[in-house]
């Protein structure tokens, strides 16, 4: 018997609204307000008006005096502009405590000892008097609405009066995180009673794309702030003198690929053909194109190849603070030819770049730099096809390579690699790891393998922690100093949405029992209540990662897979 | 963020640890046979000394197991790194064992149940390191990677799968729920037997493959794509069978060496304590 196809509706952008209940009606007063009010609605496409924006990009949120609106640390998509009322930037540090997060501190010698007779004999088990409010006195929580608030219950006990910047009415916040996905640099709370139009960055960066006024904005306050530091931090441009600096700034194009959402469909984008996956990433350069400016990777990875048949061969992959094309621009600068681009330039899941025009390189900083820096000349022979030479990717064999890229292991910074030709499948490293967390081991030894290597199911510390978007209490935080992405159990809710958001399924939600080994329900005296679990590197244990210190054969290691140079180490050992 | 893998420095490479250990560890038997040849060259008795340095290693070598259960322990060194000094300490206490009985066969009942213990232990030791760099490459060659506890959980899914397409499939033709019920039955819901879990092999899932793809010419179209399910479901049978079988050997092992390990420490002791309390007034 013949099979139909189903049959369904196109999906559209804004199938799924940010806020279902923000109407027609909503989205006619916001257009009246500024900066709306300033921009020319004809700007904006017939798709993507700007009317369609408000409705479907933005939520309109209230907040009461003294709830925190974003904090430090945090990782977002959404910028903020405040509707009405009045917000309080924080230029003092707040304690991770009053965020919602549990500063970790290494066990004394005593308590890392201790652990031998006082780990519960049950699962998950927590001491019910500290298994759900906030810690810390400062702050309380309610529900609003089915969303969870954390308050300030005396701002300016937390924010003293000098220490703070208000924010009112009409100005915009949280853009630079935003549109860059860089942890948030302050902590933002309500001052009054007040009402946040929060706009997801696809809706954000319409209106800089349909509006110059905002565009110039957002970007000259990014250039004045964050871009001159940031070129700086390139070991290229490190020596070059200020007046280079400025006048590369002005230059630098800024330009994203891929989309924020990455994680979303990853499920489904893992399980097409790899050709077609590589295919369908979007192109940054493309071989055998002109070369039109010197690229650096501000945020993301990007996957390199080259052409081969009618597919795509990956050569190596690029993350944050990496460059592409210097070779070219050495070559053309020294040679007077026109060599296109050698290789080809993709993004995987996002990225946001940096573009140097060709002619500032040229002019700036080729003549200025240490010839040391400067990679070699291509030869003569071969000229498109001549492969790249990428020390880091040389003995990284490279089916590995396409597996490591293909599958976004590369987001791991602190990625479980198990050899399985040297695992005796003893699962020592799971009871280690259960020996430090209470009896609860916190990863799987189970994951997806690549000839005999296993990426196991434990949290990689990813380089684009996804699942810290949307946290709504912050009980999911990432150390400054060790960069180890943490769970503050306390403050954990049990909403499932970092859970929901890794794209690696390294969260677990666990039910949570008491001493006794019952469970700890809610009010209703019938819903359990979950919380977030997930592997903390062993932060508050003064031994490090107890997997690995455990592993009797080198089979298991905790590697930076953000960059090839660890796994080329353990695969050469 | 800083790695953690201080072992995966580029230098590091395991040959070139192994040739560092295997030179430490002949240099200390070396070392030792110096000292037992300078003993008895001024005729005093080597025996104590070979039996304490004997006896400590034994007690250093238990401790491998101690140290595993506190892998939470700061500045311990790593698992890895003790079961290396397990390794080489273990080789050599083959020369050591050598040096104190001074190359000749025990003869009292003590010492010869001693000698059994502790050649069983030390041999054990040395297949032991053998299997674990053989085995986990065939656990490897296996599409499916299989958690040793869950396996009877596994063999439970598999067989209530094969049960299903059976049934399935009796409904037009009973061809293929005669040969379940004869050939698979068993298969399915029952672990293998001891002799394949001595010496796994794909024979048994050759010959039933074979057998289901030779029905083809009685089955329909239907309960064909019937039984390349079940062909399915009997090599993942195998394949589970095999990982209990090669997992369970490596299980088996480590339960028996550490098992008799702990009766060769107790041996000992006893050997010593009669050693000296019979010295009298030997040198």
């Amino acid at each position: 018997m013949p099979q139909s196809p189903t049959i369904i509706e196109k999906p559209q952008r804004w199938d799924q609204p940010l806020d279902p209940q923000l109407n027609d009606d909503i989205a006619s007063r916001l257009i009246q307000l500024e900066p709306f009010a300033l921009m020319d609605e004809s700007a904006f496409s017939k798709n993507v008006p700007l009317r369609g924006i408000l409705k479907n990009d933005c939520r309109l949120i209230e907040f009461n005096k003294g709830d925190i609106i974003v904090r430090e640390g945090d990782y977002g998509s959404s910028a903020f502009l405040i509707v009405e009322g009045e917000a309080l930037v924080s230029l003092k540090k707040i304690p991770q405590s009053v965020l919602g997060r549990d500063p970790v501190e290494p066990k004394s010698f005593m308590e890392t000892i201790a652990q031998l007779w006082s780990n519960s004999k049950h699962s998950e088990a927590r001491n019910f008097e500290t298994g759900g409010a906030p810690k810390d006195d400062a702050i309380g929580e309610r529900v609003d609405d089915g969303q969870t608030r954390i308050f300030l219950h005396d701002i300016p006990r937390v924010i003293p009066a000098g220490q703070s910047v208000k924010l009112h009415k009409g100005e915009i916040f949280g853009e630079i995180s935003a549109l860059t996905r860089t942890p948030r640099s302050a902590t933002v709370v309500a001052n009054t009673t007040t009402y946040i139009l929060e706009i997801r960055w696809q809706g954000f960066r319409e209106l800089l794309k349909r509006n110059d006024a905002m565009r110039l904005h957002i970007e000259s306050q990014y250039r004045e702030n964050s871009l001159r530091s940031h070129l700086r931090e390139i070991e290229l441009l490190k020596d070059l003198p200020q007046d280079s600096i400025d006048t590369i700034s002005a230059l630098t194009v800024f330009e994203s690929y891929g989309s924020f959402e990455w994680n979303q469909n990853f499920q489904s984008t893992k399980q097409k053909d790899i050709a077609a996956r590589v295919l369908s990433e979007p192109v940054i350069a493309q071989q055998g194109e002109y070369v039109d400016g010197l690229i650096l990777i501000r945020n993301g990875f990007a996957r390199l190849s080259r052409s081969r048949g009618d597919g795509q061969q990956t050569i190596a992959y690029l993350g944050k603070g990496q460059a592409f094309g210097l070779r070219e621009l050495n070559h053309n600068w020294q040679t007077s030819q026109q060599r296109p681009w050698a290789l080809s330039l993709r993004a995987v899941g996002y990225v946001d770049i940096l573009k140097i025009p060709t002619s500032a390189v040229e002019q700036f900083v080729l003549p200025n730099v240490n010839s040391a820096l400067l990679p070699p000349l291509f030869p003569e022979a071969d000229m498109i096809s001549n492969r790249r030479k990428v020390s880091r990717a040389q003995s990284l064999d490279q089916n590995l390579m396409e597996f490591l890229v293909g599958r976004r292991y590369i987001n791991g910074s602190q990625a479980m690699v198990i050899d399985l030709d040297r695992c005796t499948r003893c699962d020592d490293c799971v009871r280690a790891c259960a020996s430090t967390h209470d009896n609860n081991p916190r990863f799987v030894r189970h994951g997806e393998k690549h000839d005999h290597w296993m990426i196991a199911n434990a949290c990689m510390h990813c380089m684009d922690p996804v699942c810290m978007i949307g946290c709504p209490t912050g009980a999911i935080g990432r150390s400054e100093e060790t960069g180890i992405v943490s769970i503050n159990d306390g403050t954990c809710v049990g909403c499932s949405t970092c859970a929901n958001s890794c794209p690696y399924d390294n969260i677990r939600m666990v039910e949570i029992n008491n001493a006794k080994g019952l469970p700890i329900l809610a009010a209703d005296h019938e819903t359990p209540i979950l919380k977030a679990t997930k592997c903390d590197l062993c932060a508050d244990q003064a031994s490090g990662p107890a997997c690995q210190n455990a592993c009797p054969h080198d089979a298991l290691v905790r590697i930076d897979l953000s960059t090839p140079d660890d796994m080329i180490s353990v695969a050469n050992r | 963020m800083n790695s953690n893998t201080s072992k995966t420095e580029k230098s590091f490479t395991f040959a070139g640890r192994r040739k560092k250990y295997a030179l430490i560890t002949v240099a200390v038997v070396l070392l030792m046979a110096a000292v037992v040849w300078l003993l008895q060259s001024r005729l005093l008795n080597s025996s104590f000394f070979t039996g304490y340095v004997f006896i400590g290693s034994l007690f250093f070598l238990a401790g491998l197991n101690l140290r595993k259960r506190l892998s939470f322990l700061p500045k311990i060194g790593s698992a890895s790194f003790w079961m290396q000094l397990h390794i080489y300490v273990g080789l050599s206490t083959f020369a050591m064992f050598a040096m104190h009985v001074k190359w000749r066969i025990p003869d009292g009942g003590l010492e010869i149940f001693l000698s059994c213990l502790y050649f069983f232990v030390a041999l054990s030791g040395v297949y032991g390191l053998y299997v674990t760099k053989i085995l986990p490459k065939r656990l490897t060659a296996v599409n499916e990677e299989i958690i040793f506890e869950r396996i009877p959980a596994f063999r439970q899914k598999l067989a209530a799968q094969a049960r299903a397409i059976v049934l399935e499939a009796c409904e037009t033709s009973e061809v293929l729920a005669k040969f379940y019920s004869n050939r698979l039955i068993y298969f399915f819901e029952r672990p293998r037997s001891l002799a394949y879990m001595v010496s796994p092999s794909g024979s048994k899932r050759r010959q039933l493959v074979g057998e289901i793809e030779a029905l083809d010419r009685f089955l329909g179209e239907d309960q064909r794509a019937a039984s390349r399910k079940l062909a399915g479901l009997v090599r993942q049978k195998d394949d589970l069978d095999f990982h209990r079988a090669i997992q369970g050997r490596l299980k088996i092992w480590l339960f028996a060496h550490i098992g008799v390990t702990y009766s060769l420490l107790i041996v000992a002791v006893v050997h010593g304590v009669m050693a000296h309390a019979f010295s009298g007034a030997t040198p």
